[in-house]
């Protein structure tokens, strides 16, 4: 991933080029633009990925762009994930259709958590924290999962804003 | 111990984990070092003592949430608070919503208008300004996938430059990230 970490992947994804007067607009906020790459770093290539494998986070990525038709993160983190090596039941991840035979596997438990944060985080409760335990997770592990849909869900929200500021 | 809070109030409360929090006794030096704790300051609320359990996401996030939210020019201070609010008002997130309401208010000192999105919600009737902020928080936080020239139009009317509403996005989005933290990891309880 090592242009993945030099490349800031929203001025990227959005084409900003330098002459671009959005790039101009997101280089006032330098510090926090700079941070939002360090943090996309964080939730995606982290020195320790420990439970979560570089392949599943940009596979899980894939899933959340996907989910809120974000096109064009959706293509970034299917290459990603593709660089990151996915293959098997990870690559599969990407396809919000897609979901494991075994509903009561690790795999589906984390899918189901994705999904419903992602989309609908209103409706989250202790059950759900509780269900991620009973699939095996540890603390650490949930609130890195946590970390990862919170940034992912940031990143298409920042995108989705500055699609808008670009195009009128 | 007192009844979790199901519903919007301004009154105190104090968020309860349901997930372990980092034992600062125990913290190792990356921990710390995001923590930000030093012998002047040992003062760690249970939210960040979760998020310390991932210390390379929480050493990025803090610093960014505090230049999105308190970054020098471009969109008022209110104004962010005002989008923190929208998103936190969408995804239901009682304590996100609870600290912004009463930020604004400080900020502000128009308790009216948080008056008015507590007594109705996504629906609030506001003042033109205060409205084009607050539609789009909902907007983007509801919809990011069907944002566009109609909520751009609206932003433009009220006068808010480019820089305004690169500020009122990130507000918006850091919302996005904060409130599926706080209201997924744990919930609220009313300070006895």
């Amino acid at each position: 991933m090592t242009t993945e970490t030099t490349v800031d992947v929203i001025d990227k994804v959005l084409g900003l080029g330098p002459s671009s007067p959005l790039l101009a607009l997101r280089d006032e906020r330098a510090k926090l633009k700079h941070l939002t790459q360090t943090s996309y770093v964080a939730a995606l290539h982290p020195a320790d990925p420990r439970n979560f494998s570089y392949a599943e986070r940009a596979t899980l990525a894939a899933r959340m762009a996907a989910l809120w038709t974000s096109q064009e993160l959706q293509a970034h983190y299917r290459d990603l994930a593709e660089t990151e090596g996915a293959s098997g039941d990870v690559l599969s991840i990407a396809d919000p259709a897609w979901t494991p035979e075994d509903e009561a596997s690790r795999l589906s438990v984390i899918l189901r958590h994705v999904d419903l944060v992602t989309k609908n985080p209103k409706a989250a409760t202790r059950e759900n924290i509780e269900k991620l335990y009973a699939a095996g997770l540890d603390d650490r592990d949930i609130v890195t999962l946590a970390g990862i849909i919170a940034f992912v869900n940031y990143q298409v929200l920042v995108v989705a804003g500055l699609k808008m500021l670009r195009d009128n | 111990m007192s009844d979790p809070v199901h519903e919007f109030t301004l009154d105190a409360l104090e968020w309860h984990p349901y997930v372990q929090p980092v034992d600062l006794q125990k913290a190792t030096p990356e921990q710390l070092d995001a923590l930000k704790v030093t012998p002047s300051n040992t003062k760690v609320s249970a939210y960040v003592l979760v998020l310390a359990q991932e210390t390379e996401m929480l050493a990025e996030r803090s610093p960014l949430f505090n230049d999105i939210m308190y970054s020098d020019g471009g969109l008022s201070r209110g104004g962010r608070e005002l989008g923190a609010l929208a998103a936190s008002f969408v995804n239901h997130c009682i304590y996100c919503a609870q600290v912004h309401a009463n930020r604004f208010i400080q900020l502000e000192k128009r308790p009216e208008v948080v008056d008015e999105i507590y007594n109705n919600g996504l629906d609030a009737d506001l003042g033109e300004h205060d409205q084009a902020l607050f539609n789009f928080g909902v907007d983007l936080t509801a919809h990011p996938d069907n944002v566009g020239v109609y909520q751009f139009y609206h932003l433009r009317e009220t006068g808010l430059s480019d820089l305004e509403i690169l500020d009122l996005i990130h507000s918006v989005a850091i919302f996005g990230w904060a409130n599926r933290l706080m209201h997924t990891l744990g919930e609220p309880h009313r300070k006895d």
